[in-house]
């Protein structure tokens, strides 16, 4: 503005300082001073317009180099982003000045909101992906999540969970618990933490959640675990819901007490025989010879018993945790056969009763522990003998499966036969047919060993066939060779 | 009078050697193999005191006791049970059927010789038994 208005000065003097020099010189020029004033006049203003324009052509020029130089450097500069050193007038340096203060802050405010959506890009693809790690680690859980809002809308829930609460996960986001949670309790359970505000402890309760359809309806345990979650306010932005099913865990606890009971009710029994007669005898309650007699004779047995439940006890343990020592060779079962035939025959006399054997007449050799195999076959025949009434039949046969390489080794009896239902619990553990605890003794593990004998040590398979009154058929079928069928198994 | 005590149990052994026990001890003995011989005995002829096995083919020893307590003339006979689970009766069960004692197997004769006879005494000084399995 300063430059500018001497500018101005400088001008107005200059053409003032002119029109008086051309007014003396024209004073001096004869015909020109006998001109008329206003010709007068006329000429000075022509004279002066053209001085003037002598003067400003040149200086219109320059201004024009000036502002296209200026132009120039602010395009250079705005594009180059680097900072060239200007090269223009000195009076134009203000607005240069200005300019380039005001394209800096521009720029800067570009960096800056570059980086901002830079930024944002990285944060959102973070998000992202630990969305997609959230959720791949909700379903690989074993347990059932779900995340709900403060408004009880589900926010994240794993297929667990959408399992058993029987809702699909799919659609179930941002609906209420209400609409997708058929559960009353879990309901109840997610309004009351969520209301309670209670940041510091997990409660976990006990529930049953019943499943299924008809006859599938069963009732699954779950320990739920419930957790509110902290928003940036310190208020409750949530409920995490944890579902761990212990179903599994309660049915093995069950039977692992329904064992110790079993098993510890099977020791005790003849435990208390011996218990009592032994106090019998040292008290001198037995008056004589024949009674103690009698008493020894009933402790022995009693002991054999206690015996026997022991060692089928633990056999049956170590084959199911697989610490049995097997001795794998070539047995050949018809020499197994025929000694367990001969092992029983006295006890079938006493009963006169008669036992077959047939073998068919090719090689029935499989590979197998010998010892373990006889004890099957000893114990089926033995069963045979127990129960079957006096003057009965028992044969035991054996031939070989071609179809299935295997042999099969079968005895039948002519004895009491099984009650439909209690056909498809015979092999469990403790398991005695309630009609005929009269009839015999035995510890209930016999068959159970059995099974475990033929199907886990020997991949075999064993069965039975009866009808009430019409006698049985047990059998079971070993493969010849062993190393095909563990493979295949 | 002698007292009349009814045994129930599965294993023939044990009934043999209570039997004698309670005989040498001056008792009359009957004896019953599982729950339902057992109640018809009792019926036929109510006995003074019944010990029985818990776990028997047919009916459970509880089961017995339950249907005796049902039956108004042995409704009020006090029962020692024997058992061989490895955990405790339930009480209420226990209670509610008359059952005076629970002994777990092995036992010792002696012992149950001794706790017959402060059953019947019980029962014959005060009747306190009778009160008691009202109260129960």
């Amino acid at each position: 503005m300063k430059a500018g208005r001497t500018a101005s000065l400088v001008l107005l003097s200059v053409t003032t300082t002119f029109i008086v020099a051309l007014e003396a010189c024209l004073s001096f020029v004869k015909p020109l001073s006998a001109m008329s004033e206003t010709m007068h006049l006329v000429v000075i203003g022509a004279v002066t317009c053209a001085g003037m324009s002598l003067l400003l052509i040149p200086a219109g020029i320059a201004l024009d180099r000036s502002m296209a130089r200026l132009r120039q450097y602010v395009e250079r500069t705005t594009q180059d982003e680097s900072d060239s050193a200007y090269y223009g007038p000195r009076w134009l340096q203000p607005i240069t000045q200005s300019l380039l203060s005001a394209i800096e802050q521009f720029r800067t405010r570009e960096r800056t909101l570059r980086n901002q959506i830079r930024d944002l890009e990285i944060r959102h693809r973070v998000t992202e992906v630990e969305q997609q790690q959230i959720k791949a680690v909700l379903n690989s859980l074993s347990d059932g999540v779900i995340v709900t809002d403060p408004f009880n809308e589900i926010v994240m829930a794993n297929e667990t969970a959408a399992e058993a609460l029987q809702f699909a996960l799919d659609g179930s986001i941002h609906q209420p618990i209400e609409v997708v949670i058929g559960d009353e309790r879990i309901r109840q359970l997610i309004s009351e933490r969520r209301d309670s505000s209670n940041f510091s402890d997990h409660h976990v309760i006990d529930h049953e959640v019943a499943v299924g359809e008809g006859d599938a309806r069963h009732v699954k345990m779950y320990d739920i675990a419930l957790s509110c979650v902290e928003n940036h306010k310190k208020e409750v932005g949530g409920v995490v819901t944890i579902l761990h099913d212990r179903t599994r865990e309660r049915e093995l606890a069950q039977r692992e007490t329904d064992f110790v009971s079993k098993a510890s009710h099977e020791l005790r029994t003849p435990l208390s025989s011996i218990r009592a007669y032994v106090e019998m005898l040292v008290d001198g309650e037995a008056s004589d010879e024949k009674s103690r007699d009698e008493f020894y004779r009933i402790i022995q047995a009693e002991t054999d018993r206690l015996g026997r439940l022991i060692d089928n006890m633990l056999n049956i343990s170590r084959i199911e945790a697989g610490i049995v020592q097997i001795d794998r060779q070539q047995v050949d079962m018809k020499s197994l056969i025929k000694r367990a035939a001969e092992t029983i025959e006295p006890q079938a006399r006493e009963k006169d009763m008669t036992v077959l054997t047939k073998l068919a007449p090719v090689g029935l050799t499989v590979e197998g522990d010998p010892d373990m195999l006889y004890q099957v076959i000893l114990n089926l025949l033995s069963n045979a003998v127990k129960y079957t009434p006096e003057s009965g039949r028992v044969t035991i046969s054996a031939d070989s499966d071609n179809l299935t390489r295997s042999v099969l080794v079968s005895v039948a009896d002519t004895g009491l036969g099984i009650p439909p239902d209690a056909l498809p619990r015979l092999f469990e553990k403790f398991y005695r047919v309630e009609n005929y605890k009269r009839v015999a003794k035995g510890t209930g593990l016999g068959l159970s060993l059995c099974k475990h004998i033929v199907e886990t040590v020997h991949y075999g398979q064993i069965g039975i066939e009866s009808k009430l009154g019409m006698g049985s058929r047990f059998w079971f079928s070993v493969p010849m060779r062993y190393a095909g069928v563990q493979e295949a198994a | 009078m002698t007292a009349k005590i009814l045994l129930v149990d599965d294993e023939a052994h044990i009934l043999q050697v209570l039997s004698l026990k309670l005989r040498n001890a001056g008792f009359d003995i009957v004896t019953a193999v599982d729950g339902e011989e057992a109640y018809e005995l009792a019926c036929q002829s109510v006995p003074d005191l019944i010990i029985t096995d818990f776990q028997m083919p047919y009916m459970t020893g509880l089961e017995l006791c339950c249907a005796l307590k049902q039956n108004e003339a042995t409704a009020e006979v006090p029962i020692i049970m024997l058992t061989a689970r490895g955990y405790a009766l339930d009480a209420d069960d226990l209670a509610s059927c008359n059952i005076k004692q629970v002994l777990s197997k092995p036992f010792s004769p002696k012992q149950i010789v001794a706790l017959v006879s402060q059953q019947l005494q019980g029962m014959t000084h005060d009747g306190g038994t009778k009160g008691h399995s009202e109260a129960a």
